[in-house]
């Protein structure tokens, strides 16, 4: 396989992040319904899926380096971005093996892991072709790698990460890399337990939703890793919608007209996977950002009515939750024009092979 | 890294002692074995006469090893099952069925100091936390009970490992739990390891001297009671009616009657075999149904609990 | 009586010993004693008494208390006892804590670095409502806080005080609530008073 990168894109400022006819056709959308509904919607995380997403552990794609670069401006930035508690260490190296072994096995051609062995105090190299690195390093010493072992793999990964430590019956977010989020600070949340990081969530509480998700965590088995996705909107292609940063991009949410909706709204999909970590018993958590406009999603017609149907039956808490009140009535009236109302098959597939031509801009 | 059971090839058996034997598994197929935690365990399938069991063993060799894993199988004196079977029938070069490793009994990782207790074969998860605390460099201490003659056959897995204390039946040399306990700093965690009765006097114990419950574990599988009276259980969606015999658990019968049942610890302590309890009454031997559950009577765990009555039927 | 529903942040429950620790310390926030709880304090610990230490800051000297008082100038003083009292903390000990909410986890904060588990450690809220809000903007905290907005004490923003609590800041988040319309502030109402 190969993948066409674009180091050239950008995801603020002049914002060059653009989706070719490929990624928007392998996009993982969201909605198998017209009517919005809220399930936890765990299923297991085997090679297979409606998308070529969900084909390998950890998908790449052609914003790989793109997003690294971005990930390290967001980092230089502000360092906090990324925490670890003490206790931590062994499922830093776990971290670091998963994702070196699962890279390199899936995508050869880019990744490659040389190992002397596979116990600590092993010399490993690592060669990260996209990024033009080869680190040679003692798998287990954090002292022979240019920052610690976690910090250093999730910077040349899509995505953020949280791991969660496993102890008292609980799971708690007790080390992150959280560079892409939907408006939660992992500074502020860093050490929380399993219901406290959800605090804010509307709703799902009250259904016994996060009871049931905890139960079924803490029985998460090795080598049976689960996903389900999660989504939000974002107003330009940004992966940096913290909280920490609101100030700089909360402004774009006011600047949404019926006229530039198409352009400037994205549905932003994460594909959420949870690996049970061999060494440290913890559970990795990676979040992976899907970005696609509302012109790139309306390409597929299927994708572009059901987006209108199902953001029409919201519940006004979530609107409120995810943001969206200043310009959902906006993104409406654009998706609105391009709903006929005609019957939709059940199912997230896109239908079809081939976009339609660009619908705006 | 994904995937659900593996075949294993026996390298090597040894017996360390008259009833401990000491089994070397690597991959059947020649490549690596998934990385292990301290504290895990995984699930053997055994081909006994006329059925196989399910029997799950803690590994002892070192936590990350993926080159072999091995185990220790001690031989119950009334078992015509798994560890008869490994004793009796197992060979170098045979191959087995194996789940991927579990872990029910990891070590605390916020801890400041883990202090454990092993009774006898008990010892085994802990030589992989010895392993693990020796790289990671926890503060620990492991007192290990067992016969005076028995206090030098995990040597060869304690060699260089610091802090383990062994005690036996005589004077001068008995574990003084409540002295043990008494001393520790705050933020210690207690882990157990052994026989029932072992295992709730350590658990007693730390009460006693003040211990909250969150800092004291307990390995409960392996201990578990597995016999008793013999009863009938109806699977009601199955509609069949199996007998469950006197050593074999109500999950050993539901599985030899050819009725899939998810399962994972076979021991009550993770819940995942839990079915529903259309009648009859319950015995209940596990550690994960709460108390008003129990009451409710609506459910089981089969792997460990048995009828009070003479028939159950269940969901399944 | 302080109720929310707020996930993350924990519900205060009145002390009350017990009896399973060998050893119980009682911290309590002097200036946030309401009236006649000391004494009520009192009779609670006494089957305790003889295993009881008590530090209370910032009060008058007070009459018969149960076990043996200690009285300490701030909380500072208590994390800094707390953090070097020549004794070692063990398994059977128990830490009692009342006050105000900063107060509460500025103290649990160090006790938990000294190694007392959450069964080792009761919470009871006494005196104002105000909260302590950590800026996400600028990670600066701004303390007693009793508006629903508040000028951000180290980036002068104006700060939503959100209904989400982290235990480990002992604080709550606090938002820039003009950043889509900027100058577009909601009138500041008195909320934790």
């Amino acid at each position: 396989m190969s993948i066409a990168f674009k180091p050239e894109e950008t995801f603020r400022g002049d914002y060059r992040y653009r989706n070719s006819d490929a990624a928007i056709l392998r996009f993982p959308f969201p909605f198998p319904e017209d009517r919005y509904m809220y399930s936890v919607n765990i299923e297991p995380h085997t090679r297979s899926g409606p998308s070529d997403v969900y084909l390998h552990a950890f998908d790449v794609d052609e914003h790989y380096i793109a997003e690294c670069r971005d990930k390290a401006i967001t980092l230089e930035r502000d360092p906090g971005r990324c925490q670890v508690l003490p206790h931590m260490m062994m499922a830093q190296w776990d971290t670091l093996e998963l994702l070196m072994e699962s890279l390199s096995a899936d995508y050869p051609a880019l990744f490659s892991l040389t190992k002397e062995g596979d116990d600590f105090g092993s010399l490993w190299t690592w060669i990260n072709r996209p990024l033009g690195i080869e680190q040679r390093f003692v798998f287990g010493d954090a002292e022979t790698l240019p920052c610690e072992p976690f910090e250093y793999i999730t910077r040349q990964a899509q995505g953020d990460f949280a791991i969660c430590d496993q102890r008292d019956d609980n799971l708690y977010m007790d080390a992150g890399m959280v560079t892409s989020q939907a408006d939660w600070s992992l500074e502020f949340d860093v050490g929380m337990s399993f219901m406290e990081w959800h605090g804010p969530v509307p709703l799902a509480h009250q259904t016994g939703v996060f009871e049931r998700a905890l139960k079924y965590l803490l029985m998460l088995r090795l080598g049976q890793p689960v996903r389900r996705l999660n989504w939000t909107m974002s107003i330009n292609p940004r992966l940096d919608t913290s909280p920490e940063s609101y100030p700089e991009w909360g402004p774009d949410r006011a600047s949404v007209t019926p006229a530039n909706a198409g352009e400037k709204v994205h549905l932003r999909v994460e594909l959420q996977t949870l690996w049970r970590l061999p060494r440290s018993n913890a559970i990795l958590f990676p979040i992976r950002c899907y970005l696609a406009s509302l012109d790139d999603l309306a390409r597929v017609p299927k994708w572009g009515k059901r987006l209108h149907r199902v953001l029409s039956t919201l519940p006004p808490q979530l609107v409120e939750y995810k943001g969206l009140t200043r310009y959902l009535p906006a993104a409406l009236e654009w998706l609105a024009q391009r709903d006929d109302g005609a019957e939709l098959p059940v199912g997230t597939a896109a239908g079809v092979t081939r976009l339609n031509a660009p619908v705006s801009g | 890294m994904i995937g659900q059971t593996l075949r294993l090839k026996v390298a090597a058996l040894t017996d360390i002692a008259p009833s401990l034997r000491h089994v070397r598994l690597v991959a059947a197929d020649g490549g690596k074995l998934p990385p292990a935690a301290a504290g895990a365990h995984i699930q053997l399938v055994l081909a006994g006469p006329g059925r196989s069991f399910r029997n799950a063993y803690s590994l002892v060799s070192r936590p990350g090893a993926r080159d072999a894993w091995d185990i220790i199988v001690r031989r119950v004196p009334t078992s015509r099952g798994g560890s008869a079977y490994i004793h009796e029938a197992l060979q170098a070069g045979d191959t087995l069925e194996a789940s991927w490793p579990g872990n029910l009994f990891a070590p605390v990782r916020t801890a400041r100091r883990h202090l454990m207790i092993a009774g006898g074969i008990g010892i085994t998860p802990f030589l992989s936390y010895l392993a693990d605390f020796a790289m990671s460099g926890g503060e620990h201490a492991l007192h290990v009970c067992c016969r005076e003659e028995e206090k030098d056959v995990f040597a060869p897995w304690l060699a260089g490992r610091s802090g383990v204390a062994f005690h036996w039946d005589a004077d001068g040399h008995r574990l003084d739990s409540p002295a043990l306990l008494a001393a520790p700093p705050a933020g210690t965690h207690l882990y157990v390891c052994g026989q029932a009765a072992m295992n709730d006097e350590g658990i007693a114990a730390a009460a006693a001297a003040g211990w909250p419950a969150s800092h004291v574990h307990c390995e409960h599988f392996g201990a578990a009671l597995v016999g008793g009276a013999a009863f009938r259980a109806f699977l009601a969606k199955s509609g069949i009616e199996v007998q469950v015999g006197e050593d074999e658990s109500l999950l050993d019968a539901i599985e030899r009657a050819g009725v899939a049942a998810p399962c994972l610890c076979r021991g009550g302590a993770c819940g995942v075999c839990a079915a529903p309890l259309l009648e009859g009454e319950a015995e209940h031997r596990d550690h994960f149904l709460s108390p008003a559950e129990r009451n409710a009577g609506r459910l089981i765990m089969p792997c460990v609990s048995r009828a009070k009555g003479g028939r159950l039927v269940l969901d399944l | 009586m302080m109720h929310s529903d707020i996930k993350s942040r924990p519900a205060y429950q009145a002390l009350v010993p017990d009896l399973a620790g060998s050893r119980h310390l009682l911290v309590i926030e002097g200036d946030a004693l309401p009236p006649g709880r000391l004494a009520t304090l009192s009779n609670t610990f006494a089957p305790v008494a003889d295993s009881l230490h008590t530090w209370l800051t910032g009060a008058p000297a007070v009459e018969g208390i149960a076990g043996k008082l200690w009285q300490l100038g701030s909380v500072e003083d208590v994390l800094d006892t707390l953090a070097c009292a020549t004794r070692g903390y063990g398994m059977g000990d128990r830490l009692y804590v009342l006050g105000t909410e900063p107060f509460l986890w500025s103290v649990a904060g160090a006790a938990a670095l000294i190694g007392f588990g959450p069964g080792q450690l009761q919470l009871e809220h006494a005196g104002s409502l105000r909260r302590r809000v950590w800026c996400t903007h600028c990670h600066v905290t701004t303390e007693n806080v009793t508006t629903g907005i508040v000028a951000c004490r180290g980036c002068s923003r104006h700060l939503l005080v959100r209904d989400h609590f982290s235990r480990r800041l002992g604080a709550f988040m606090g938002v820039m609530v003009d950043a889509e319309a900027p100058g577009e502030i909601p009138a500041i109402e008195e909320v934790f008073a």
